[in-house]
């Protein structure tokens, strides 16, 4: 069979020098590295190393050395040398990811997987074949001349990789209809904490559905075959306001139980809004308790108006006005504007604690009103916005630690959390639990449950070298049975 | 994100700084329209990076020397200011340190002679034009020379044109509809003396006598840019001294540049006495096709000429005009409403040429990638025209479209709408 793959790069070859630490590095670990790889693909210096220990919600430790490995050999070279020296390995994408995930918590090596973009695109199988460090739109980029697209759509498309939207999961606004990053996964590569290569399918024991969500800590995935899909030929797109954000969660319930299913369904109050407004003057409605935007979307255009309907019915029903985005641009922009919510909170404080749960959609109204009123007594700007089609919600607190004392906050986030799980929700929904939903696990899971999850861990990971401090909470007396 | 930046003791520009990276929640938004990241793929060439690095050196925990490399690397072209949903204000934060850092830099006899030389050479048009004219005799001779020699006769036209003198006033013509004042700007009288006599022509054109005030010089962006405070405040008060921002309708630069460096007289002399001078000087000031747009959109715009044939026209959106000051829609605006252009989009328009002020000077590979990149994307929109409102995009497109065999010619977006009224296109 003949086939030319489509190659891209987000980048490209370049000539220009690439940087480089000068002179010797300072540490035993750096300098084997650069002995093994070549100076070019070891970061040694203090400005390098700093510039390698944040992801896009909190700052963790300078790591001893970081490697931009260019191919699995050189990943695998890597974490043989830092397993000689004994200290844990941190993988690294865009780190724009939200629970601390790429956030190193003890010194060490960190790997970054910035320069490996291999894309190939197989239109025959509908798959794409890419590396780590492939930027998640230009999947998509690469696959629409063959027709096809690559539906994960995390709100950081632009900037994330493949290889950090695996190792979270991430979802998007197409979740509700397409499902999240792991239903598209064929198959991974993963380098294993001793440096093995492991090529897994999702047959036999869904090993590679175990490392997908695993946020680095069962193995370092470098590699994926993602499931591509053909777009839908029609997408139409409204904006509906409401009073307040119950209003908004009773029109999505409602719309829902009436047969809708809706590509996107996404809210955000009016904090968020107004922080969007700011950024993009697009004239969204500030006065509005809650925003809900949602596209429909199909092959038929008389199913996909028809849905529309429904949904528009369903959130006048519940109290809203309806806007239905004209054309193709104005859609865009709303869109670029619902992408833009959790860094745009920016402008409302310099910090946050953001949360990403999970609750019933039948339950959603009282939830976002809980919150809500949590949010009011506490006297922190708390905002939401979300996949509320989902149920996965996205409360912020937003705070200056210069002005609010972290303790309040993580004491909200706490009551936070502990609303979704009294509902029958989860923690996690896309970001991951990392650093940041850390502390919660022992309320969310039972202490079986987390054995289990031990024992996972030790299997793949015996010596905790891989992204330790994440996920699970320290030992304590944990004791679960062995059968 | 939080930081300690000893605020009280850094000053007016301190607050400045401090305010730009308290704005970032480094989220890494600002990572794919980045430049510099596009080519070399590692965080320190990013501006999230970049902002963690001046955080650091600003708070003394890490040496400048150590951070100055990748500051060094940065363009200033302002993409991540447009991709920024935190509002960072990431171009007064770079600006303002590089004014800061400036005397703590340890640079070589020969750097710091470079820069001078730099400096001296810029601002002053007829310095410029006889270093030009000299260089030119230089040209054949580039290949032999060093890089840093070399990149300068590379941006160097074939023939570098006689200096023109420039009227203090150009009446209107027809029905008078107001006052303004021009900026003429520096290197551009020297290399592309039509710039300023077809905005001249233009303004005229549209009943607009314009004045060209004694006493201005430099804008300042050059210095500014290049960490060189002194020399900037000197060029910014001499400037706020020669324009009365009362006397006229607008204060007009056709230098996406030197607007930038205009509109940025507030935040350069922010905490000092004469910020409130500054800010009603900025208030009026406007790019050439801003203000041409506004009277696009009040009926009031001399119609133009048709084009003899269908004329494609490739728009280059110049950063300092597009990401710096927020203005595209107008000259594309203005561009469509000559009858038979069509106006195409660059791929990967938001990514800068290279040129970006002293920058092909002070980092010729990176510079020379992205020009080579920028004429390949120009040219992939088979066009007839190119267009672009600034000198350094100027330049540096033509001189790479030309070294990949192209002859379309290139001008600046008021040179066209000039062309247009005499019915040249």
């Amino acid at each position: 069979m003949s086939f030319s793959p489509r190659k891209t790069a987000f980048t490209p070859g370049s000539r220009a020098p690439k940087p480089r630490s000068g002179g010797t590095p300072d540490n035993p670990l750096a300098a084997e590295l650069t002995r093994v790889l070549g100076p070019t693909k070891v970061l040694s210096t203090l400005s390098e190393r700093r510039n390698y220990r944040y992801d896009a919600i909190q700052f963790g430790e300078t790591p001893l050395a970081v490697v931009l490995p260019e191919s699995t050999a050189d990943v695998v070279m890597a974490v043989r040398a830092a397993r000689a020296a004994g200290v844990p390995i941190v993988g690294r994408g865009a780190a724009s990811g939200l629970s601390g995930g790429a956030v190193p918590m003890q010194t060490g090596l960190v790997l970054s997987f910035t320069r490996m973009t291999r894309l190939e695109v197989f239109p025959e199988w509908r798959e794409a074949r890419a590396q780590a460090g492939v930027v998640t739109l230009s999947v998509t980029e690469a696959a629409r001349p063959h027709g096809l697209i690559y539906p994960p759509d995390p709100a950081s498309f632009r900037t994330s990789t493949i290889g950090g939207n695996l190792g979270e999961n991430a979802g998007g606004p197409l979740c509700f209809k397409y499902g999240v990053t792991g239903d598209y996964v064929r198959g991974l590569q993963f380098v294993d904490a001793d440096g093995e290569v492991h090529d897994l399918t999702r047959d036999a024991y869904d090993l590679a559905g175990l490392l997908i969500g695993s946020e680095g800590t069962l193995g370092l995935i470098t590699e994926a075959t993602l499931r591509l899909s053909p777009p839908p030929k029609y997408t139409r797109t409204l904006l509906a306001s409401f009073a307040e954000v119950g209003e908004c969660a009773e029109a999505v319930s409602r719309a829902i139980a009436a047969g809708a299913v809706p590509a996107k369904l996404e809210f955000m109050d009016q904090a968020c809004t107004n922080a969007v407004e700011d950024y993009l003057a697009l004239g969204l409605p500030r006065d509005a308790g809650a925003v809900l935007l949602v596209d429909t979307d199909g092959d038929d255009l008389d199913t996909v108006e028809e849905e529309r309907t429904l949904v528009e019915a369903a959130c006048r029903e519940a109290g809203g006005t309806v806007r239905r985005a004209a054309t193709d641009a104005e859609a865009a922009a709303l869109w670029q504007a619902r992408r833009s919510v959790s860094p745009a909170l920016g402008r409302i404080r310099p910090q946050r604690m953001n949360e990403d749960i999970v609750v019933p959609r039948s339950v959603l109204p009282e939830v976002v009103r809980e919150i809500r009123t949590l949010g009011d007594a506490s006297g922190l700007p708390v905002v939401q916005f979300g996949h509320i089609g989902d149920g996965n919600l996205h409360p912020n607190i937003l705070y200056d630690p210069r002005r609010e004392s972290p303790e309040a906050v993580h004491a909200l986030a706490h009551a936070i959390a502990l609303v979704a799980l009294r509902h029958g929700g989860v923690l996690s929904g896309e970001h991951g639990i990392g650093t940041i939903k850390r502390p919660f696990m022992r309320e969310a899971l039972d202490s079986v449950t987390l054995g289990a999850l031990r024992d996972v861990k030790r299997a793949l990971d015996p010596a905790g070298r891989l992204n330790p401090g994440k996920i699970l909470p320290d030992e304590e007396r944990e004791t679960h049975a062995h059968p | 994100m939080q930081h300690d930046i000893p605020v009280p003791a850094l000053g007016p520009q301190g607050e400045v700084m401090a305010h730009a990276v308290d704005a970032c929640v480094h989220c890494g938004f600002c990572l794919p329209a980045c430049p510099t990241y596009a080519l070399l793929g590692d965080e320190m060439d990013s501006p999230r990076g970049r902002i963690v690095l001046m955080k650091e050196v600003l708070e003394g925990t890490l040496s400048l020397a150590d951070a100055a490399p990748h500051l060094d690397r940065c363009l200033g072209c302002q993409a991540c200011v447009t991709a920024c949903p935190s509002g960072v204000p990431y171009g007064e934060l770079i600006t303002s340190f590089r004014g800061w850092s400036e005397p703590g830099r340890e640079r070589s006899p020969l750097d710091r002679a470079k820069r001078a030389g730099i400096l001296k050479i810029l601002p002053a048009p007829k310095v410029f034009s006889v270093a030009a004219r000299v260089g030119q005799y230089a040209k054949p001779f580039a290949p032999l020379l060093p890089a840093a020699l070399r990149a300068p006769l590379d941006l160097l036209p074939e023939r570098v044109p006689a200096m023109r003198p420039q009227p203090p006033v150009t009446p209107a013509r027809g029905k008078r509809r107001g006052r303004v004042a021009f900026l003429a700007g520096c290197a551009q009288q020297a290399l592309t003396p039509n710039f300023n006599a077809a905005t001249l022509r233009v303004l005229a054109r549209n009943g607009f006598e314009v004045v060209i005030p004694e006493g201005q010089g430099c804008c300042g962006a050059a210095a500014l840019h290049t960490g060189a405070r002194d020399e900037a405040l000197r060029l910014v008060r001499q400037n706020l001294a020669a324009f009365n921002p009362d006397d006229y309708d607008a204060i007009l630069s056709n230098a996406a540049g030197c607007g930038a460096g205009l509109k940025e007289y507030p935040v350069v002399l922010h905490g000092l006495p004469d910020e409130v001078q500054a800010r009603a000087f900025a208030a009026k000031v406007q790019d050439i096709s801003e203000f041409l747009a506004g009277l696009l959109h009040a009926g009031e715009l001399e119609p133009f000429l048709p084009t003899s044939r269908p004329l494609t026209v490739t728009y280059h959106d110049a950063c300092h005009l597009a990401h710096a000051q927020g203005v595209r829609a107008a000259p594309r605006e203005l561009l469509r409403a000559i009858p038979g252009v069509t106006v195409v989009e660059v791929p990967e328009g938001d990514l800068c040429c290279g040129s970006a002020g002293t920058y092909n000077l002070e980092q010729p590979e990176l510079a020379n990638e992205l020009g080579v990149r920028k004429a390949r994307n120009i040219l992939s929109t088979t066009p007839d025209l190119i267009a672009s409102g600034n000198i350094g995009c100027h330049t540096q497109v033509g001189s790479h479209t030309r070294r990949q065999g192209s002859r379309v010619p290139v001008l600046h977006t008021v040179e066209v709408l000039d062309l247009a009224y005499r019915g040249e296109l």
